[in-house]
């Protein structure tokens, strides 16, 4: 069945005995082996290296429980996300021209990876903010106080008023925490509440939702009506037993979220993929041999992925509210720098030092406000209904 | 192909006994059983090799079910489907991937037989890489060949399917199911979402494919005209039945059963001689959940047995009918006939029309002349129409059931050997008709 003298083969040809086993594309080839490594390196940490002591001694990193997840998190969207929209240039140009007409998507998305980037990237490079107690109360940078306000004020007093420093662009809380560490690392919890719970609820709801539409009748039932009473359980209730009996702790937050926020977003899915599963494409993948693992990776999932994207978007800052919400109420990470706490501890001084309370509020303002609009714009990009139209 | 035994006598590709699928109609969470939708109820044919086999009818008669019950892309009900000798219905999972090389599909619709995230070639491709070829470049290579002999060009392989006409999709669909060089294709109404002259390009497509690969071929279609062009045979189904088989040309030379000839009477005909045979079917196709007793056909046919003891005038008969079918389905409105009186000038409003004009407006409705030429079917008929302006619609529908029954409602009709050489399922045929029913069958409901 060799091809000769460059003739191209002919489907006839094909010899279909010496065929057989696995064909595996290359793209989940390499994202296999990126999870082997991954699984090494996290046999390493837990089995090898002391729980004090640092993961990668050189950058004295301890990669905590979360930052694990949050690799994880990060390797499926290379893999899944930024990998697809290299290799299928055409239809990325196609979307982004979609989404390019949205102004307000534009400028969220740029302050987002901003965002992201600074939070993540960031934070490897910048110490953590200290505790110092005479550098309380300092206000930011050309804003002014009463002198008596700062314990004592870094920059000059002119006229009995403070001024603000670049030392302290944002100023500090009062325990002299410097506001704009606080926010970089800030960023970095946001990201990570937001990233890691959100992948895993899509990772849940597209799994649920995609299988119970093909397979429909009894495994149907079963997980919707399971999903039914997942959506009746008080979520919150269960947070607040697990912070009585191991007290808050970010990692527990987001497996809380992630585990238990998926139902809303499988019955949407669900919806679409009985849609996509009545059409002639996957009877004829079936009519091809293909298996139900096959047709519900190959085809059910990239044809719901529109509805998972815009409902991941969306959902991502609800997230990031949900745990500025709990750390506001102090039932957050109590190691962990997140603006909900930042907002509270500046709330009994607000009268005297609004910054504090503010500057954190607003980043948390815009991150959502800029998600919303993401979400909003990529519903309007990914409207298969526009699409075929170019 | 034909290896032990059979001599001269060719083997058939694929052999359908008593296929059966029903869908059930379940209510509540405990998914009950309340009814069941009988799309396909006991059919039989069989495909030789190289032939092209026609399995037409109306739409929702159950073409497109059978062909997917018999590819087990729907498990059927009951029967057996066997594929070269072998029992298709029992293969296990491993047997039926095999099989599902041989036998491939060709879809209707060209825009949802296609993945619209996928590049046509990587469609085309699919079968190739379920089957186990894992080498991207060999695939690609066999793809592009193929897309360049079904008329496209090898650049095709990455583009969108939202990209190409119907037309060219339904080519890409062709390329798809030879991809795994298969013995059988089904191909379900593959032209019916096209235009007339694409259409006569992909069914000379198909034509050349099947010459060049002696493929069998399953052709179904509600389109008399293009089954006449490209079927070697033809199987006529209605409601979930074949009601007659046989070779193209005697099927279309001398139909033996009224649904037939109603489907012919469809084609447009330039041959002057064929002029007239005009055959309109009254009434709606019935619902499959709940089929018609006897004879499917009986609720429509133009030449539905007369009842015993009676002579009508055949069109005025199947008015009557037309009224008891209407009767049987309790769906005969009276105000609507009142109404219809008042327009007609009769009366003034729909209060004031009389019994007697009521029942003339009921005649109307069915074209039923305003005196029946046989008098005793007059009188019976005068009879049940007094007591449906009275109200009585279930005395006017049992009286006329018990004076006007005739064998096509009580007596399900097999398929037999017609005079004309080839089966049909239709009463007209039976030696005994117009003496005394026989009753040795027991009626089927």
């Amino acid at each position: 069945m060799a091809t000769e003298s460059g003739d191209p083969e002919r489907f006839e040809d094909v010899d279909w005995d010496e065929l057989g086993g696995l064909a595996v594309p290359r793209r989940t080839l390499a994202f296999v082996a990126s999870l082997v490594a991954y699984a090494l390196l996290l046999g390493y940490d837990y089995l090898l290296v002391a729980e004090d002591q640092p993961t990668i001694p050189v950058a004295g990193w301890n990669v905590t429980a979360v930052d694990w997840l949050f690799l994880l998190t990060l390797l499926a969207i290379v893999f899944y996300g930024v990998v697809p929209l290299v290799v299928n240039r055409r239809l990325t140009v196609h979307y982004w021209h979609q989404f390019r007409k949205n102004r307000a998507a534009v400028v969220s998305l740029v302050y987002l990876l901003v965002i992201f980037v600074v939070g993540t990237v960031g934070t490897a490079f910048i110490e953590p903010p200290q505790l110092d107690t005479l550098a309380a109360y300092q206000p930011p940078v050309y804003s002014s106080v009463p002198a008596d306000v700062p314990v004592s004020c870094a920059g000059e007093v002119v006229d009995g008023r403070c001024q603000g420093t670049w030392a302290h662009p944002f100023g500090t809380t009062g325990q002299g925490k410097d506001i704009l560490k606080m926010v970089v690392f800030g960023m970095e919890v946001s990201m990570q509440v937001g990233l890691i719970a959100t992948f895993i609820t899509i990772v849940l709801a597209t799994a649920v939702g995609t299988t119970a539409a093909y397979l429909g009748g009894y495994v149907d039932e079963v997980l919707m009506r399971y999903v039914d009473i997942q959506l009746t359980f008080p979520t919150f209730f269960l947070y607040l037993l697990l912070v009585y009996l191991f007290g808050g702790s970010l990692f527990l937050l987001i497996l809380i979220f992630g585990l238990t926020g998926w139902g809303a977003i499988a019955r949407l899915v669900r919806s679409e993929a009985l849609q996509r599963s009545e059409e002639e494409f996957v009877r004829a993948a079936k009519g091809a041999g293909a298996s139900t693992p096959y047709v519900i990776w190959r085809h059910l999932v990239p044809n719901v992925s529109n509805t998972v994207i815009t409902a991941a978007t969306l959902l991502i800052p609800s997230l990031i509210l949900a745990e500025a919400a709990l750390s506001f109420l102090g039932l957050g990470d109590p190691t962990v720098p997140s603006w909900g706490r930042v907002i509270a501890d500046g709330r009994g001084d607000l009268s005297s030092a609004w910054w504090i309370s503010t500057i954190p509020g607003f980043f948390l303002f815009f991150t959502i406000l800029a998600f919303n609009f993401l979400g909003d714009a990529l519903r309007d990009a990914l409207d298969p209904r526009q699409e075929g139209g170019e | 192909m034909s290896d032990d035994g059979a001599v001269g006598e060719e083997r058939p590709v694929l052999s359908v006994r008593n296929l059966v699928k029903h869908f059930p109609i379940t209510e509540g969470v405990l998914r009950r059983e309340v009814g069941r939708v009988r799309a396909v109820d006991g059919i039989s044919f069989d495909v030789y090799p190289g032939e092209t086999l026609g399995l037409v009818g109306e739409s929702g008669c159950g073409k497109s079910t059978a062909a997917l019950s018999l590819l087990r892309l729907e498990e059927p009900t009951d029967g057996e489907v066997s594929y070269r000798g072998e029992s298709v219905t029992d293969y296990d999972s491993g047997e039926l991937k095999a099989f599902r090389r041989e036998a491939q599909m060709i879809f209707q619709d060209p825009t949802s037989s296609f993945d619209p995230r996928m590049p046509v070639g990587q469609s085309v491709a699919e079968p190739l890489l379920v089957h186990g070829m894992a080498d991207r470049r060999r695939r690609r290579g066999i793809v592009e060949n193929l897309l360049e002999r079904v008329g496209l060009s090898a650049s095709d392989y990455d583009r969108y399917p939202h990209e190409f006409s119907g037309g060219q999709k339904q080519r890409i669909a062709i390329a798809r199911a030879l991809v795994v060089n298969p013995d059988l294709v089904v191909a379900d109404e593959p032209v019916s979402a096209l235009d007339v002259s694409v259409q006569a390009e992909i069914l000379g497509l198909l034509e050349d494919v099947q010459d060049e690969f002696g493929l069998s071929i399953l052709f179904i279609s509600h389109d008399m005209a293009v089954v006449r062009e490209v079927c070697d045979r033809v199987a006529v189904m209605y409601l979930g039945e074949i009601v007659e088989t046989g070779p193209t040309v005697d099927i279309f030379e001398e139909p033996q059963h009224p649904y037939t000839r109603a489907l012919l009477a469809s084609v447009p005909s330039i041959d002057p001689r064929r002029r007239g045979e005009g055959v309109e079917l009254s009434g709606d196709v019935p619902s499959p959940s709940n089929p018609p007793a006897g004879c499917r056909f009986h609720t429509r046919c133009p030449e539905i047995i007369q009842p015993e003891g009676y002579d009508f005038d055949q069109q005025n008969w199947r008015a009557v009918m037309d009224l008891r079918v209407r009767l049987e389905q309790g769906t005969l409105d009276l105000d609507a006939a009142r109404e219809f009186a008042v327009a007609e000038g009769e009366a003034t409003d729909p209060e004031a029309v009389t019994r007697e004009e009521l029942a003339r407006a009921v005649r109307d409705e069915f074209s039923i002349p305003p005196e029946l030429t046989d008098h005793r079917a007059e009188r019976v008929l005068q009879d049940a129409l007094s007591s449906l302006v009275d109200g009585e619609a279930d005395a006017a529908r049992d009286l006329l059931a018990d004076e006007f029954e005739t064998i096509c409602e009580r007596e399900h009709p097999d398929l037999r050997d017609t005079e004309a050489g080839h089966p049909a399922a239709c009463h007209l045929h039976r030696e005994a008709v117009e003496a005394d029913a026989v009753r040795s069958q027991t009626p089927e409901d």
